[in-house]
């Protein structure tokens, strides 16, 4: 169940020139939560901007202190207020929303794809499935070097990454579906994978396209405008293959933002 | 002062308690507090962050005769203090709502409205008639901002005979419930459409619906929404909402239930001073989703300290300047 209360704002940290990541104290969420899911998250008080902002749940610290951890870029105005909030601000935030992944399925070596910001949604994913004794690798894409945040959370933790950029700043030159040819193509062995990718919306539609004509499963995490985050706004909706009465749209912030690839058309 | 008249079931009032209750014509809330249609989903969505039995109300989705999807995304756009939507009217329809959504509503102690819409005159008076006598539903309320396909696609609340007719022809085929019509703002005198509802027989008035309004998207040279535009929401609307109340107020004898960009009890208490008997919130729901019961606590709070013993007394106390016209004077 979600929970509705302010958040005191723990530890506020700049990564870089635009990516922060933010600390917030809720024993509830940080019980509650699961990977995948996110917050609504005030950014300041007041009508400026008027609507909450979603956040993926970037980490719940093991710690047990009923800390939720947010990894964010700021892109507008509601991220650059969010990034002037400091240690002892509280922030009115609701949560833990949708679905979450599901767990991959047994036999199944996870693959995560992440493409730019889309990287804040894995390490709480990974935390788990660390502990159940899975062993995830990242192919990550981002724009140019800069946009790569978060490398040593999964480089302490022994995940294999593979990285790409569009300017070729780091990694390979390109963009991740060029990571993940080989893979769905069987290098690396017999070994079956799983693909959960987050990223902008013309990276899903091309990945999901691949791991679908692949037969490869695969869970998308889909971004949309979300004014409510509860389900009652209907406006977060996402296409999805048209049925006898016509066109089809599903809620992003209740009936996803996790999808399986092939039953959305993000 | 008139001393306030005893509720129904109105709790026994000690020292400082305060009565909330209000009766709009043939509807009394235990208080003014009504959570909007398309704001609310069908009410069950808001149990985690609040008691249902502690609004005066709430206001369903759209409902049409079938099932509608609504329209392709962007649907929302964010605007100063405000949003514009363009959902296009996605409900389950009344079937759904009556078979799946209602029966779970009947153990909350509130007052549920349904709301109500269609493209022609003909669905209109078909989804009344099904809600007629549905048992735990408490009043309808037409939503006559909806697109009249018989007239071009011209909403049907901005013609004052379209009014008259549709509401008459609702009020033959739903005869058991309280009538709410709730008036568009995009219209040049919100009063003639206010006096042609009264005139087709509705018990009460809500207003406003959203205004028209759009979002460019300069980089693209393209509207935001794909539907070009949409309805504005949100505390950018409450001077123009505030207005079309007092105006109503003013000129038709009806109740009213005023709404408008309201996200505080300050709010809703100038509404209720402006002539509003009831308010309703909406898109506040969306960024706070406690804030109904909070603005009927803080209601409560204001009228303690203002030694209001009962909040009905505020409704329309307006102080107008001497000599003050009906109309506005230019400005
Ligand atoms: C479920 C979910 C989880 C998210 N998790 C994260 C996260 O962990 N970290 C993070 O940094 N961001 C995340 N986002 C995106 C984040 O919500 C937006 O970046 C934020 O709302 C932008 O607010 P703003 O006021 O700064 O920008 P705005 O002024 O609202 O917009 C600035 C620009 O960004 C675009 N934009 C805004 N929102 C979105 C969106 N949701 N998708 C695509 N483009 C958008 C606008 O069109 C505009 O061009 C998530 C979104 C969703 C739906
Ligand atoms: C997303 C959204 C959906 C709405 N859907 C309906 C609807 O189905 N029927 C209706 O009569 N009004 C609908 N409204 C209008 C609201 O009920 C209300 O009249 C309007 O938003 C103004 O109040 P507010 O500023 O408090 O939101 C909708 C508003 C929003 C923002
Ligand atoms: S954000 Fe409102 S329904 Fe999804």
């Amino acid at each position: 169940m979600p929970f509705d209360f302010p958040a005191p704002v723990v530890r506020h940290q700049a990564i870089n020139r635009d990516h922060f990541l933010l600390t917030l104290e809720s024993p509830r969420v940080a019980r509650a939560a699961r990977p995948g899911q996110f917050v609504m998250l005030r950014t300041r008080p007041g009508h400026d901007p008027l609507l909450r902002r979603p956040m993926s749940i970037y980490r719940v610290p093991p710690s047990g202190r009923g800390q939720v951890q947010i990894l964010y870029k700021v892109v507008g105005s509601g991220t650059r207020y969010l990034s002037g909030q400091a240690a002892g601000a509280r922030l009115d935030m609701l949560g833990p929303l949708g679905n979450g992944f599901r767990p991959p399925r047994p036999g199944r070596r996870p693959v995560l794809v992440a493409g730019g910001i889309g990287i804040a949604i894995f390490p709480f994913l990974v935390d788990r499935l660390l502990r159940r004794g899975s062993r995830p690798i990242l192919l990550y894409g981002a724009r140019c070097r800069g946009d790569l945040v978060a490398l040593s959370y999964f480089q302490a933790r022994r995940v294999p990454v593979r990285l790409v950029t569009e300017d070729g700043s780091a990694g390979a030159r390109g963009l991740v579906t060029r990571l993940l040819e080989p893979i769905l193509g069987g290098e690396g062995g017999e070994e079956r994978c799983e693909l959960f990718v987050c990223g902008p919306s013309p990276m899903l539609r091309a990945v999901g396209a691949l791991a679908v004509e692949a037969g490869v499963p695969c869970q998308l995490a889909l971004e949309s405008q979300m004014p409510c985050g509860i389900g009652v706004c209907l406006g977060c909706v996402v296409p999805c293959p048209a049925d006898a009465d016509g066109p089809l749209y599903r809620r992003v912030c209740t009936e996803g933002p996790i999808f399986e690839a092939g039953t959305v058309e993000p | 002062m008139k001393t306030p008249r005893r509720g129904a079931q109105g709790a026994p009032r000690g020292a400082g308690a305060v009565d909330l209750s209000v009766t709009l014509g043939p509807l009394r809330l235990k208080n003014p507090v009504v959570a909007a249609s398309g704001t609310f989903g069908y009410g069950t969505e808001f149990l985690p962050y609040l008691r249902l039995s502690d609004l005066g109300g709430f206001v369903t989705k759209g409902l049409s005769l079938k099932p509608r999807r609504g329209n392709a995304p962007p649907r929302t756009c964010e605007t100063p203090a405000g949003m514009l939507n363009a959902i296009g009217l996605a409900n389950v329809g009344v079937e759904a709502f009556l078979d799946e959504k209602l029966p779970a509503l009947r153990r909350h102690d509130t007052v549920v409205i349904a709301n109500v819409f269609g493209e022609t005159q003909d669905e209109y008076v078909a989804v009344a008639r099904r809600l007629n006598g549905a048992p735990g539903l408490h009043a309808i309320e037409l939503n006559l901002s909806c697109p009249n396909t018989d007239k071009g696609g011209i909403a049907f609340g901005v013609s004052p005979p379209v009014v008259r007719q549709v509401v008459a022809a609702v009020r033959r085929a739903a005869p058991g419930l309280p009538l709410i019509v709730k008036l568009t703002p995009n219209i040049t005198d919100i009063a003639v459409a206010a006096r042609a509802a009264r005139e087709g027989g509705a018990d009460i008035l809500s207003l406003v619906n959203t205004f028209l309004g759009m979002a460019v998207d300069l980089k693209a040279r393209r509207p935001v929404l794909d539907n070009l535009a949409g309805g504005l929401s949100g505390p950018a609307i409450k001077p123009l909402a505030l207005y079309m109340v007092q105006r109503v107020y003013r000129e038709v004898d009806l109740p009213i239930m005023g709404m408008g960009g309201i996200s505080t009890a300050q709010d809703a208490l100038e509404f209720m001073v402006a002539g509003s008997a009831a308010v309703q919130v909406g898109t506040v729901n969306f960024f706070d989703p406690k804030a109904s019961v909070r603005i009927v606590r803080e209601i409560a709070a204001w009228c303690r300290k203002e030694g209001v013993r009962a909040v009905r007394e505020i409704i329309g106390a307006l102080r107008l300047p001497p000599g003050a016209p009906p109309a506005p004077r230019a400005v």
